[in-house]
């Protein structure tokens, strides 16, 4: 079944005398409103492309989010000032500290047990924990200097989807959603993918919260379903179905005949052909079959420990070259990275899940050429904290944090910013989480003071009140 | 490096005051009003009228006139300014309504101002860049008189304030084209612009328009019939005043409410909990609307049902209006959860009452409407000792009496064992009570140690926000060992003793209702910040409408401030000049799927203007002479021409007013998930039109609920009846919508959601061909059809049509559909003859071939995603 992009109108007058009701035109017109996002191309199509405000240095972004909060201290951000005070308390000027969990701020000073090295050209330091993505320090700039709001997973993650602590907000994919519109219709543009529980907060994460549901983020799951009411029913064949889609075709033509005018009621015609297509669109783009055996072992899809991860990552390279613009994988999705009780235990398993597929992801967009146009962030809600809790766990560290991008136009092998001797707060170059997002935006051709959506008569954005682009991040 | 801006700086508020100050000085330099100089005379009106807006980055349609180079660059549109060239100027377009809109909104330039603006551009719009167009101060710093004051003449001015005058009937040009008063002002508006009205829908479009928009249910065939078949002139006025009698009406209407209610079955955040007892909310919506309650009373009920009504369960349960906000439970602090509720009820009672955008002034004064950052506090003010009560016993009179009586004669009973156990659980209490607020701060902390009869007002606050990390009895117990368990076990037997003499739990609803007579203060918060209070407030209503604080009085005999009883008075005071007027306005929306005024939650300035004033005025000032009916309000609304009107295009008319704003014709508009839902129920015979109750589970698709997720514990209905109940009554998760109903924009219920999206995205099809339920609607609706006796082929896709789409069908129609059985059928039995799966309805007719049968499912399966089922015409 063949169709056709969706009919344009010309003019948002033209727009409207076909759309016929202001019903149908609520959201158009909240588009349309003042961010000179786009006049021309109105189409009855919410996720019909829509040009950048810059030119974009990146097409996709893959967002490894690990979730639970990565120790920075363990991994990226070498403190050996811990060596020398380890076992006493937080230095008196930096307390009371308001800790996720009570009191813990006045436990001891906990070294690192990893051994660091540097790689590379840039000499960027990384644990032994992550031995494979070390050979692509040279790839990535490392912002050693992030801290946000709240100081509990929910508050966090939601802050680090949506730019703010509290729910109701729309998160960064949906919002790109909004802004730039979907590249293959017959995918979807921000898909979500976890490798273990449900990520804190469920399927807010990626919601779309005050804008219309057609931007919020669409989970993926492993197996040949991808997405949910993706087949045909049971007992009915392709051949029936398509059958059965020529003569509602046929209803709805000879319905519309004495009703030209109305845009919304061809978009609904057209949009039972695209989601004819994504039926098979999607599981092809999840069909693993053609992929070599190389491949395979590169993401660790031949290991147990590695298969969950390293397929979502294979996933997302596919989902990529097929022009989806947002895709965000879970790592430890259900705060598995949370290590309150013992560092190594936990981080040991996880590193080992997570090691292998992203440098497998890595090494393969570059291969490819695809790292180029293809933003990759790897980072958690909050970093964790230089003291221990329980003995061998350490808390929430809100403060301060490590989170790395490679690809998509950032200067490659370079440090921004700092923590202080321990690793408790940010110090040279603070990069809020609405930083974070302002620079995700960018790399995607988005001017984050533009993306705005009339809500409640304030031009919402997707970093509320604050953010700027992190200076030295692009190249 | 510091990437954060401040939040809510200076820059943010109202005009430039200070420059203003400079300007009189400047001013008094003998210039004319023609020959002014930039800082006498242009800077004053730019920076009265245009840099709130066109200022600071992101100005609107990025747009800044705060300095000359910035004006000369201009927004999206092209540079605001041409120096010497006033016509080819946006800024000088804009300002006398070349371009729309004309600015500034919400008012306009006096001629004099006109004039000076256009000299000055004219002599090539000279600019002093030491006069600083953007250096406004914070009404909340400043003296309360001073901060009155600044409202403008055109704020004062502005329509949504003023009072509501019942404007006289307009007299038009097209009598034959009016029916009753509303009529008389749409076509007046319509012969402005030569224009007409379109001519009445067609009976069966008309009663298919009347049962979605009244009950949400398409009608029966033979309902139908019996419409088109009666012939007098009130036939279609029965027909209305049947479904506002109908059960179903409210429920429909209900739903409306809901959404500005945020209503939702959990609490959201986290642990998303269940919200046992908040449905009787739910039923208490559905129930008002059944009872057509004033709308008056409905809302004084909402705001304050415990103070003004305390004898009457409805009232009590009413309250939970306030208690629907997403909660996070597990907040380390209790006085910023205090805070983020309270901003939720005064965020959602400014919207939904008030109809202003009230949340902008949290952190500031609003940009664009006069609501001071001040009235943001002087609104929550009123709010500012309630707490819930999650147990409300709905018992009344000699019922409540009785119960109370059995209680304490158990209680006296039992009051050593229980004192007893107490001293049991004592110490583990205490540990585990430092355990559970051991995060929070100190003076929270505080408060829940500091005995009750000490307790102030904010500590009261504070303990109830703690209440959730407190342990239970039954937490305690748990932790209890050795023979300290042993005793409490051998003591719980003992009062199990007494049970027989213990009173049967009340029913109960989650209410809302105040802590004490005396309220905590509240301040104006710094940016918004819980903890930067900066002035302590009083309650009181909008400064502009109303600058003294509230007259406040404490109900006798009840443990309550009376502050809310004072905000409901006020918001329903038919001299208010919101309350009315954001009603009708949300019914016309209902009717029309758009409001007179577009922004129905949003009545400010940077809301939509109403399209015809006169009748929004005129619908307000019927609406509280009615007594504030809603259904009387139903009944003018839909005997009007202008509702049955056909949705006919009318291309003349399109090129005048092409977003339909005048009303020349009705709005074709898609149907919400629910009514969907519903529709098909109805169509396959399968719906259950029980009424009330707990929320109910259907079924999920596959593969999105899943064992052990607390995000997506779903635990579907086992009766397929109770899963086949309306829409209304499913349950409603906040971290999980249902996916249907998600589909089809269902809303987000974090917020008030005052009018739904209605957007068309490949997710809907996939739930209309591919859900299992959808599926067995078919189904069911293949075999409701065919079962009906003696059917020709004809026969029943004619019977299809007429119990889906209420017509029959059109030859071309019934062609498409015989061929497509023909084709349809030979495919199937292909596939039957290889003993492939196949869904076919259980008992067929004599003679009925199987594949054939199978075909007739997938048919009502088409009929069911049509368009003309899904869309209101």
């Amino acid at each position: 079944m063949e169709f056709d992009h969706y009919p344009r109108a010309c003019t948002r007058r033209d727009f409207f005398t076909r759309a016929g009701s202001g019903l149908a035109g609520i959201a158009l017109a909240q588009m349309l409103h003042e961010n000179g996002l786009q006049a021309a191309t109105t189409t009855a199509d919410p996720l019909a492309p829509k040009p950048p405000h810059l030119t974009p240095k990146a097409k996709s972004i893959i967002w490894l989010f690990i979730e639970g909060g990565p120790s920075h201290i363990d991994l990226f951000d070498p403190k050996p000032k811990l060596m020398e005070l380890a076992g006493q308390p937080l230095p008196e000027s930096m307390r009371p500290k308001f800790t996720a969990m009570p009191g813990t701020s006045k436990n001891g000073m906990m070294p690192s047990k990893r051994s660091f090295k540097q790689y590379g050209q840039s000499g960027i330091w990384v644990s032994d924990w992550y031995p494979n993505i070390a050979q692509h320090v040279d790839d990535m700039t490392v912002i050693r200097s992030c801290w946000t709001d709240g100081i509990n997973h929910l508050g966090s993650v939601t802050e680090m989807n949506s730019g703010s602590i509290l729910s109701g907000r729309p998160s960064l994919g949906a919002w790109v959603n909004y802004g730039l519109g979907s590249a293959n219709r017959n995918l979807p543009s921000f898909v979500v993918m976890l490798d273990d529980k449900d990520p804190i907060g469920g399927a807010k994460q990626w919601s779309a919260g005050f804008l219309p549901a057609s931007y919020q983020g669409t989970q993926f799951r492993q197996g040949d379903t991808p997405l949910i009411n993706l087949k045909p029913p049971d007992g009915m064949s392709d051949f029936e179905q398509r059958n059965e889609l020529a003569l509602l075709k046929r209803l709805n033509e000879i319905w519309s005949a004495d009703k030209q005018e109305d845009y919304e009621l061809d978009a609904r015609i057209r949009s039972y052909e695209l989601a004819y297509k994504m039926q098979s669109a999607a599981p092809e783009a999840v069909d693993l079959t053609k992929e070599s055996e190389e491949t395979r072992r590169l993401y660790g899809l031949d290991e147990e420990e590695t298969r969950a991860f390293g397929t979502n990552c294979l996933f997302a390279r596919r989902l990529v070259e097929r022009g989806v613009r947002f895709i965000e994988l879970y790592s430890g999705s259900g705060s598995g990275w949370d290590a309150h009780d013992n560092v190594e235990q936990n981080h040991s398993k996880w590193c080992k899940a997570s090691d292998k597929p992203i440098a497998g992801l890595l090494t393969d967009l570059k291969a490819r050429g695809m790292l180029e146009d293809t933003l990759v962030v790897w980072g958690g809600e909050f970093g964790r904290t230089p003291f221990n809790e329980k003995g061998l766990g350490r808390d929430h560290n809100p403060w301060g944090f490590t989170i790395w991008m490679a690809g998509g136009g950032v200067k490659k092998g370079q440090y921004i910013g700092s923590t202080d001797e321990i690793g408790m707060h940010a110090q040279e170059a603070p990069a809020h989480v609405n930083d974070i997002h302002a620079s995700m935006l960018y790399a995607l051709g988005l001017d984050h003071l533009r993306v705005t959506y009339m809500h409640n008569g304030r031009a919402e954005r997707p970093t509320v009140v604050a953010g700027q682009v992190i200076p030295q991040l692009f190249a | 490096m510091a990437f954060r801006e401040q939040v809510g700086t200076l820059r943010e508020f109202f005009p430039a005051w200070t420059a203003l100050a400079l300007f009189a000085c400047v001013g008094a330099s003998g210039q004319t009003a023609n020959q002014s100089t930039f800082s006498s005379g242009v800077a004053p009106i730019l920076s009265k009228n245009c840099t709130q807006c066109h200022g600071e980055a992101p100005g609107m349609a990025n747009l800044d006139l705060r300095s000359r180079e910035a004006a000369l660059k201009g927004g999206q549109h092209g540079p605001a300014i041409v120096p010497g060239d006033a016509g080819a100027s946006r800024l000088y377009r804009h300002i006398t309504g070349q371009e729309q809109p004309k600015m500034p909104m919400g008012g306009s330039l006096t001629d004099q101002q006109i004039s000076v603006i256009k000299d000055w551009i004219e002599r090539g719009a000279e600019w002093n860049p030491a006069i600083k167009l953007d250096a406004p101060a914070s009404a909340a710093s400043e003296q309360p008189a001073a901060a009155e004051n600044k409202f403008t003449d055109q704020q004062r001015r502005y329509w949504a304030f003023q009072k509501v005058v019942k404007p006289g009937i307009p007299e038009v040009k097209r009598r034959d084209q009016v029916h009753n008063s509303i009529d008389s002002f749409i076509v007046a508006k319509l012969d402005a612009k030569n224009l007409k009205l379109n001519s009445r829908a067609d009976k069966i479009t008309l009663i298919r328009r009347a049962y979605a928009d009244l009950i949400g249910l398409p009608p029966s065939p033979e309902e139908a019939q019996a419409f088109v078949a009666e012939n007098s002139a009130d036939a279609f006025e029965k027909v209305v005043d049947r479904l506002l009698a109908s059960p179903q009406y409210g429920e429909r209407w209900g739903r409306h409410w809901l959404d500005l209610a945020r209503y939702a079955d959990s609490a959201g955040f986290k642990a998303d909990e269940n919200r046992p007892n908040v449905w009787r909310y739910r039923d208490y919506v559905i129930q008002s609307f059944n009872e057509d309650k004033p709308y008056d009373r409905f809302v004084r009920e909402q705001i304050a049902g415990d103070e003004l009504y305390p004898d009457n369960a409805a009232a009590k349960i009413a309250t939970g209006f306030d208690r629907l906000w997403p909660d996070e439970s597990n907040l380390a602090n209790p006085i910023l959860r205090r805070q983020e509720i309270l901003n939720d009820i005064t965020d959602t009672v400014g919207s939904v009452f008030l109809g202003m955008t009230y949340a902008c002034a949290r952190c500031h004064d609003h940009k664009f409407d006069p609501i001071l950052q001040k009235d943001y506090y002087r609104l929550q003010a009123f709010f500012a000792n309630i707490r819930n009560d999650d147990r409300a016993s709905l018992l009344a009179g000699q019922e409540a009496v009785a119960y109370r009586e059995q209680l304490t004669a158990w209680e006296n009973q039992t009051r050593e064992i229980r004192a007893k156990m107490q001293e049991i659980l004592g110490p583990v209490r205490m540990e585990r009570t430092k355990e559970g607020i051991g995060m929070f701060p100190k003076e929270a902390q505080d408060a829940v140690f500091t005995p009750p009869e000490q307790r102030t007002a904010m500590q009261w606050q504070m303990y109830y926000r703690s209440a959730s990390r407190l342990p239970s009895d039954a937490d305690l117990e748990k932790a209890l060992k050795g023979e300290a368990k042993q005793r409490y076990a051998d003591l719980k037997k003992e009062i199990a003793k007494f049970d027989a003499l213990k009173p049967a739990d009340p029913p109960i609803a989650e209410a809302m209702i105040d802590g004490s007579r005396n309220a905590p203060a509240t301040f104006v918060l710094s940016k918004g910040v819980w903890d930067a209070p900066v002035d302590e407030v009083q309650p009181g209503f909008l400064s502009i409408l109303y600058p003294a604080n509230s007259r406040i009085v404490s109900p006798e005999g009840l443990n309550s401030t009376g502050r809310r009883s004072a905000l409901a008075k006020w918001l329903t005071d038919p001299g208010n000049p919101l309350t009315a007027r954001v009603m009708v306005n949300r019914i016309w929306q209902d009717h029309f799927g758009n409001g007179i005024v577009g922004s129905s939650s949003d009545f400010g300035v940077m809301g939509e203007r109403p399209a015809n004033p006169q009748l929004l005025d005129y619908l307000a000032a019927t609406f509280v002479e009615n007594g504030w009916s809603m259904k009387k309000m139903h009944r003018l609304i839909m005997l009007s021409n202008t509702y049955q009107q056909s949705s006919s295009n009318q291309p003349e008319a399109a090129e005048v007013d092409p977003d339909n704003k005048l009303l020349w014709r009705y709005n074709r508009h898609r149907l919400e998930g629910e009514v969907i839902r519903d529709s098909m129920l109805l169509a396959s015979g399968q719906l259950n039109l029980k009424m009330g109750g707990p929320g109910v589970f259907p079924p999920l698709p596959e593969g999105v609920s899943r064992k052990g997720s607390k995000y997506l514990s779903w635990t579907t209905e086992k009766d397929p009846a109770e899963a086949n109940r309306r829409s209304v009554y499913v349950y409603v998760k906040r971290n999980l919508r249902y996916p249907m109903f998600e589909a089809f924009d269902f809303p987000d219920t974090h917020e008030s959601c005052s009018r739904r999206y209605a957007t068309v995205s490949p997710t809907q099809p996939l739930v209309m061909m591919n859900d299992a339920l959808v599926r067995t609607w078919s189904l069911e609706l293949a075999s409701r059809v065919l079962n009906d006796a003696g059917l020709s082929p004809e026969q029943q896709v004619e019977r299809a049509f007429r119990i889906v789409l209420t017509r029959a069908p059109k030859d071309e129609e019934r062609r498409a559909v015989l061929d497509f059985l023909t084709q349809q059928s030979a495919e199937i039995g292909r596939r039957l003859a290889a003993n492939d799966t196949v869904a076919i309805p259980e008992t067929l007719p004599d003679g009925m071939q199987p594949a054939r049968a199978a075909a007739f499912v997938d048919f009502c399966q088409a009929l069911l995603n049509s368009n003309e089922f899904v869309y209101v015409n």
